[in-house]
């Protein structure tokens, strides 16, 4: 029987799960995804993990809850840096001892340091460690990284395509080819695990899609262009999310199909605290782009969410309208 | 036959309905106290609004707005559901054409609202933390026995500084506690209170934004002339309190209203006997998936009306048939 391996679909499965899944399916293994993030998952998460968590840790151990007594082995590797002299989120670093220490009798956790901070040099070992939980076969590893490679630029030209994520994870993306109807770009900025989790960020794409606009996000920006306006930045920017967000900020602003740009953080984020910041500050200073920052945590009433997201998309028409010279309210105003 | 528009909006705190007249002139309006029963205060607010306009009316329209816009929308049958935020800036547009700031603050929220050139530039609501909104007020004002209405001129009769600190309603009651045992005068304290809560305005809701005058400020804490006086100072320019300072989103609804029914003919409005029906929710925790949705069943007069609260639609799609003709 094929080992089984859970994949949580939480934190950083949304930027790898072509990688990830077919790696370990060309090694002959059973990927288990855990389910769609739900309420019960939520729960769960919130009740075993440490209090000062964040939303989205709390919920991936949720995630590797639902995995627990379904799988041989469970994906969790400490992701330190993925970028030379970068850092992710500093709870990923501690992220399989968090787990380890709060969730008893877990299956065991490839728990693969992957740390490209000084090069990329240990690429190779760090693919073998990963895939020698499953075979000691050295060329199978090899072979099936490549394929998984191949996924995944696949996947990433995708995304370069303006699908994103959730379109992507349904069996037929293109059943339903409307994402580009809305001429009006909004640009949604926040960490991946926030905005493309539908239960986290409240439904926030499909939301906006539905008043017509299309949504864009970090990872449609060519990176090049990215990485050359993060460059300018006054410090170097040593969070690779912190990297993309802002050099993304500094390219949207000048882009004149962006009308709004919204950041999702969730409460208590101590990186999106910096980085909302300079955006805002950014965004305030060299653009008269909409801006907003909306919050989120574990509460389920999403009327405030609603009210910003609708005043926001009210105030994006009454201004491109206006600039047209058809506001409807200006007519309005003079005509009293 | 007199045609009129209505307006109504369902606030945490308070519960507003307006009524206008085709020209957009306010006829009359009702500010009632919400007390965590918006079905009952608006059915209240309606039925009493009922009686005030006689039997000699039509109305033509109705808006609603506020947390619970949907509801009442619902309840009554609304041809527009908006935002608080879009409400207030039209509703301030329709008296000060050429105004630039909004300054809002009411129960549970507070929000700062731009314009220029007549069309909304700019927002921010408060975040997570609601110091410095009505509710804290109301709060404080019953703490030290004094009456809600005379905070502000109160506050206006104190001679020196008590300097309170308003990052947070917790810590500014302490702090009050604080000063109020050291001796310092109620009036001085209150005053401290005012401007405090001017200060955690600007600081967290017009953080890197210029507010231009003319500045309007409104919402029920409008009414609190202390705080007017200390976003005076602290602006340095006039703040203006319009006449329905308290029902500014009503207002706001009404007039987008009567836009939307002149687009469509007609109104979805169920008619003012609706204050006469009677509601009813009942909720239940859907078991179908995980997601356990607290789905929500709302009854007019026996008959289910509406669905809501689900996230995949099982229930709030679901036709329901009922007897509209016999409401209307």
């Amino acid at each position: 029987m094929p080992i089984k391996v859970g994949i949580p679909s939480a934190l950083l499965f949304y930027d790898y799960y072509p990688l990830w899944i077919t790696f370990f399916e060309e090694l002959g293994a059973d990927v288990i995804v855990s389910k769609n993030t739900n309420k019960e998952i939520v729960d769960m998460g919130i009740k075993n993990t440490v209090d000062e968590a964040c939303l989205p840790v709390k919920v991936f151990h949720g995630h590797v809850l639902d995995l627990k007594n379904k799988v041989d082995l469970i994906f969790i590797p400490r992701i330190t840096s993925v970028s030379k002299y970068e850092y992710i989120c500093p709870k990923f670093c501690g992220l399989p001892e968090m787990i380890k220490y709060s969730i008893k009798d877990l299956p065991e956790i490839i728990d693969t340091n992957i740390d490209f901070r000084k090069s990329k040099k240990n690429l190779n070992r760090t693919v073998m460690e990963i895939g020698g939980y499953i075979t000691k076969d050295v060329k199978k590893i090899k072979n099936a990284f490549e394929i998984a490679m191949k996924e995944y630029s696949r996947y990433k030209d995708l995304i370069k395509k303006g699908f994103l994520p959730i379109d992507t994870l349904k069996k037929d993306i293109y059943s339903k080819g409307d994402f580009f109807r809305g001429k009006a770009k909004v640009l949604l900025l926040g960490h991946p695990y926030n905005i493309y989790d539908p239960h986290i960020s409240m439904d926030l794409v499909q939301k906006l899609r539905k008043h017509n606009l299309t949504v864009v996000t970090c990872e449609s920006f060519c990176e090049e262009a990215m990485n050359e306006k993060a460059a300018t930045l006054d410090k170097k920017m040593f969070w690779s999310f912190g990297r993309k967000i802002l050099g993304t900020v500094l390219s949207a602003i000048k882009n004149d199909e962006i009308c709004g740009i919204i950041y999702l953080s969730s409460f208590g984020c101590g990186l999106d605290s910096v980085i909302g910041d300079i955006a805002e500050r950014r965004i305030r200073r060299d653009s008269n782009k909409p801006f907003t920052l909306l919050t989120i945590d574990e509460h389920t009433g999403e009327a405030g969410v609603d009210t910003r997201i609708e005043a926001f998309v009210d105030m994006i028409k009454w201004r491109d309208e206006h600039e047209n010279n058809l506001s409807p309210h200006r007519k309005f105003i003079h005509s009293n | 036959m007199k045609e009129i528009y209505l307006g109504v909006d369902v606030g945490s705190v308070s519960t507003n309905v307006i009524v206008m007249d085709s020209d957009n002139n306010v006829i009359d309006t009702l500010y009632i106290r919400t007390k965590g029963k918006p079905i009952e205060a608006l059915k209240m607010g309606l039925g009493q609004m009922k009686s005030r306009l006689g039997e000699n009316v039509k109305v033509l329209g109705l808006g609603t707005t506020g947390s619970g816009r949907h509801l009442a929308a619902t309840m009554l049958g609304a041809d527009i559901v908006k935002n608080e935020i879009t409400a207030h800036g039209v509703a301030a547009l329709n008296i000060v054409p050429n105004v630039n700031t909004i300054i809002e603050i009411g129960g549970q929220d507070s929000k700062i609202i731009l314009l220029r050139d007549g069309i909304i530039y700019d927002f921010a609501m408060n975040t997570v933390c609601a110091a410095g909104t009505g509710s804290f007020l109301d709060r404080q004002a019953e703490r030290l026995g004094i009456p809600i209405q005379e905070f502000g001129s109160l506050a206006l009769k104190s001679k020196s500084t008590v300097r309170i600190a308003g990052r947070c309603a917790v810590f500014a009651e302490s702090d009050m506690i604080h000063k109020q045992q050291l001796g310092h005068n109620q009036e001085d304290i209150i005053n401290g209170l005012c401007e405090a809560m001017a200060r955690n305005y600007l600081n967290n809701l017009g953080k890197g934004k210029e507010l231009k005058p003319p500045v309007i400020f409104q919402g029920g804490v409008a009414a609190n002339i202390g705080i007017k006086k200390a976003f005076e100072e602290l602006l340095g320019c006039e703040i203006i309190v319009p006449k329905y300072a308290s029902v500014m989103g009503a207002i706001g609804a009404c007039i987008l209203a009567k836009e939307e029914v002149k687009k469509r003919g007609k109104t979805k409005f169920l008619g003012l006997n609706i204050a006469d029906s009677s509601f009813n929710v009942q909720s239940f925790e859907c078991d179908s998936c995980p997601n356990m949705c607290e789905v929500v069943k709302f009854y007019r007069d026996e008959n289910l009306a509406a669905r809501w609260g689900d996230k995949c639609g099982k229930w709030s799609n679901v036709q329901i048939s009922q007897n509209d003709e016999k409401l209307a």
